[in-house]
């Protein structure tokens, strides 16, 4: 089996991996790193979200060969104990409900907040609108991202 | 040195406030904490614990964060050193773990009361013991007992042991609502808010066991089909194939396809082989000719015949088909089939050893896996133990046992620990389906331009049909007929009949959030808005014609359905959307209501909607107004009210489930589409204040949405549209 060489969340570490697995399984299945989500496989709800080289990347669309020589963060990544702005801004609009599609919804917003550190509603549309959430956490979610730019800016 | 401890135990099993009994526990350790349970559901600790044992299941609605409010508020609890855990699913337990239908605060209400109002009881008159004075000087406040006299005081930790040695209150003195603290107050946060930010909190698929294979099934996707043979070689380049065997049907109340299990050592090697595994099957005739226009077509033609069952019927009561003589008038509705699409896809990790199952993962209904899959192996419910984890989303999909079921059959044949995952497209073309409907629904207005006789005709396939294996049962349409799930009309009609035609599904069908209300509550609100048109008369005057000045009766279920509670909320959604502002040509309001009755709630949607010429939909503005008696965590309450809202968006607008030579048609979010951020307006939620008894939140704010927005875009088109979703009529938003 290849062997890659992957910085994850800051650490660099080998990681063996059939070359064609995409780096959600790798994250979740070699890794343990399960606070990324399985959601569809196939880039349609965004569940599986995780930032390469800072941009929103769907693991399930991409593999550890892919990843080499790139920064790779995840959920886990943000911040051990949610001081990271964006979840503070979660924690304080009390999104969640089930919470499953989360992870991605808090790293697509954290690379929108790179982009637009002030976003306007049309842009957080534009960059959220790749990503379900069944249990219709939208209106939430868009509160936060604009809570998250206020903390952001202190 | 080693402690015995024990602790008291007092039972509110079915219903009552029965006996204490002392149940030994393990030997502690000298530094473990001392603890009782004052009640089963409850466990006070010397080390300032209170824990409050949940049964009902954590799936996003928040019961792990309001049931706990319940207990500190009659403790007088400090709210945050009460914590709420899972309790695993136990057969003998009694407790019913059926965790649907917007239910959980209504039935844990006053259990949770007691149990903690027993509670505080207990540690007051131990502190009075203490103190030696009356239990009338005392009175608890933030985990601590008070001298009222002297302003001494004592933590509840401290007086533990001495509580826990005085007797069960039977009858402890529930707190007056006036007085309540913690209940209905802002800025309560979700319990488990920051494992979830943070990626710590495993759901089901998130969890490993030593040892443990990974499962997945190519299933034949046409029910009633068999598998035939398969290629073995079709998958012997891959590598960590453990092994493939046919999977059975398991029957009846689970409804599990035939198909062939792939077993592996990793999820990708089976994944893989998923896709690439050639499978021979074989169809019954005509099976694998079946579309939804074929189903369709069915229903319409059964509702020209006479009904398998009368549901209601009152005054000069109609005949079945309305007469064709122009007073009457008519319109036909149709609802598709649709998909939970749950975010965390079907999964379950089982094992089978010593003759026993264990089982992790998230179920709405673990009994159900207990008592109906256990059978198919020739055991019981005492076989098995479920340990119970947080749900990605459950909306009713979790409530069956047909993923449980064959995780179950592929631990009994592989031996060891497996996780069968569903992939997305096995959950979307496996799922169980909120039924499709047809309905015709006759009026005619008498001289006050009310409806005087009144028609509903529904064709569908009961969900007990599959679900609890009640096909060919007549008694169970009864649950599809009128309002939803046993209710009936609400508005006042007096000559009338419902009545339910069964149209086999081509599907397995379940409970979908919002079960029956999502497709009658829809097309009674969609036809009243007809009739007022046609009697000339406001829509919201209409309704309110048709509740106000209605004495509060018992409805057909025995709940008790109170008008003007209803006509209350229509009153209040129709001042806050400003109805009877003049707007502009290709702008429109609609308003619908709902009485969700086993939930107890009351429900109107208003919109504001302007419609372009390409039936492009823009929402202006969205209100909701509710009441559902007393709310335990308002913001909690909230998020439920804004997701019910967006559930009703995505039915009312996109979402079908199609059916194409015996299979469904859609695998993904791409195809089964739902509503995502950009169609989602601003939802502006008025609650009126009520002590009335909890009710419900999940469900009870879904179906009103779907009929409010299609009364919208009727009153700003002048085009009654009457088949959903409004995508197939061409509509965007």
């Amino acid at each position: 089996m290849p062997e890659y060489q992957l910085t994850i969340n800051g650490k660099s570490q080998p990681v063996e991996a059939p070359a064609d697995m995409p780096l959600l399984w790798v994250l979740r299945d070699v890794l343990d790193l399960t606070g990324t989500k399985y959601g569809c496989g196939v880039g349609s709800c965004g569940a599986c979200t995780v930032l390469i080289n800072g941009k929103p990347i769907r693991s399930c669309q991409y593999t550890a060969a892919a990843s080499v020589g790139k920064t790779v963060t995840t959920i886990e990544g943000l911040s051990e104990e949610g001081t990271h702005v964006v979840q503070q801004a979660w924690m304080e609009i009390n999104v969640p409900q089930c919470g499953y599609c989360q992870a991605g919804q808090i790293m697509t917003s954290v690379a929108l907040l790179q982009t637009f550190p002030q976003p306007t509603d049309e842009q957080i549309d534009e960059a959220m609108q790749g990503l379900v959430c069944r249990c219709g956490t939208y209106a939430r979610i868009k509160k936060a991202i604009h809570k998250a730019a206020e903390l952001g800016n202190k | 040195m080693q402690r015995r401890a024990f602790i008291q135990l007092s039972s509110f099993l079915s219903g009552g406030w029965v006996v204490a009994q002392l149940v030994p526990l393990p030997v502690f350790a000298a530094d473990d904490p001392i603890c009782f349970q004052p009640s089963p559901l409850i466990k006070l600790c010397s080390d300032g614990k209170i824990i409050v044992y949940v049964y009902k299941q954590e799936m996003g609605q928040g019961v792990q964060t309001s049931l706990p409010i319940i207990v500190a508020e009659e403790m007088e609890a400090d709210p945050k050193q009460v914590i709420a855990e899972a309790l695993p699913y136990s057969a003998s337990s009694g407790f019913n773990y059926s965790t649907g239908g917007s239910t959980s605060i209504l039935r844990e209400f006053m259990p949770l009361r007691k149990a903690g109002a027993a509670a505080r009881e207990m540690l007051i008159k131990a502190a009075a013991n203490e103190w030696g004075i009356s239990v009338d000087n005392c009175r608890a406040q933030k985990s601590r007992v008070i001298n009222t006299t002297t302003n001494q005081s004592i933590a509840f930790k401290d007086l533990i042991a001495k509580a826990s040695a005085l007797p069960i209150p039977k009858d402890p003195v529930l707190k007056n609502y006036k007085d309540f603290t913690v209940i209905g107050k802002p800025g309560v946060k979700k319990n488990n808010i920051r494992d979830i930010v943070t990626g710590k909190l495993k759901y089901g698929l998130d969890f490993r066991v030593p040892n443990m294979l990974f499962a997945v099934i190519v299933r034949c996707p046409v029910m009633g089909g068999k598998v035939a043979s398969w290629d073995k070689q079709s998958v012997a380049t891959i590598d960590g194939i453990v092994e493939l065997f046919e999977m059975k049907e398991m029957g009846d109340q689970l409804e599990t396809r035939s198909g062939v299990a792939i077993v592996a050592n990793t999820r990708w090697a089976a994944l893989r082989a998923q896709k690439s595994l050639q499978v021979q099957l074989n169809y019954p005739a005509g099976a694998n000719e079946k579309s939804s226009a074929t189903y369709f077509a069915e229903q319409a033609t059964r509702l020209q015949k006479a009904p398998d069952m009368i549901y209601n019927e009152k005054g000069a009561a109609v005949k079945d088909m309305p007469q064709p003589d122009g007073e009457w008038i008519t319109a036909s509705y149709q609802i598709p089939f649709v998909a939970h699409a749950a975010m965390e896809p079907l999964n379950c990790i089982a094992d089978f050893s010593n003759g026993k199952f264990t089982l992790w993962g998230g179920f709405q209904n673990p009994g159900k896996t207990a008592s109906v899959a256990t059978k198919f192996f020739g055991l019981t419910s005492k076989d098995i133990f479920i340990n119970l984890m947080p749900l990605g989303g459950g909306f009713g999909r979790r409530l069956s046992a047909d993923y449980s079921a064959e995780a179950m059959q592929v631990a009994y044949q592989i031996k060891r620990p497996v996780q069968l995952m569903f992939t997305r497209e096995d959950d979307m073309k496996f799922d169980n389906y909120r039924p499709a409907s047809s309905h015709i629904l006759s009026a005619k207005l008498g001289a006050d331009k009310k409806p005087a006789d009144w028609l509903h005709k529904i064709a569908i396939a009961p969900v007990a049909d599959y679900l609890l294996g009640m096909k060919g049962n007549n008694n169970w349409l009864a649950m599809e007929a009128e309002g939803g799930s046993m209710g009936d009309m609400y508005y006042a009609i007096p000559s009338l009949r419902s009545a339910v035609s069964r149209t086999p599904s081509p599907l397995v069908e379940g409970w979908w959030r919002a079960v029956n209300f999502s497709y009658n509550n829809v097309v009674i609100e969609c036809f009243i808005d007809e009739l007022a048109k046609k009697a000339g008369v406001d829509p919201v005057e209409y309704r309110l014609s048709l509740l106000k000045n209605m004495p509060a009766r018992k409805i057909k279920d025995g709940t008790l359905f109170d008008p003007a509670r209803l006509a209350a909320v229509v009153e209040l959604a129709a001042e806050k959307i400003d109805w009877n502002k003049k707007r502009g040509a290709g702008k429109g309001v609609g308003i619908a209501c709902c009485f969700y009755n086993h939930a107890k709630a009351y429900t109107a949607h208003a919109f504001e909607v302007s419609v372009s010429k390409t039936k492009k939909i823009k929402i202006l503005r969205a209100v909701v107004a509710t009441d559902v008696g007393l709310v335990i965590d308002p913001d909690g309450f909230a998020n439920q009210v804004e997701g019910g809202f967006v559930w009703g968006l995505s039915a009312v607008l996109k979402s079908e489930i199609t059916l194409a030579n015996g299979a469904v048609q859609q695998s993904s979010f791409f195809d089964f589409q739902v509503a995502r951020m950009p169609d989602v307006p601003a939802l502006e939620i008025y609650v009126i204040p009520s002590n009335a008894e909890p009710g419900g939140a999940g469900e009870t704010s879904v179906p009103s949405v779907i009929p409010g927005l299609m009364n919208a875009i009727a009153a700003a088109t002048g085009v009654r549209v009457r088949e959903l979703p409004l995508k197939n009529k061409g509509y965007t938003i």
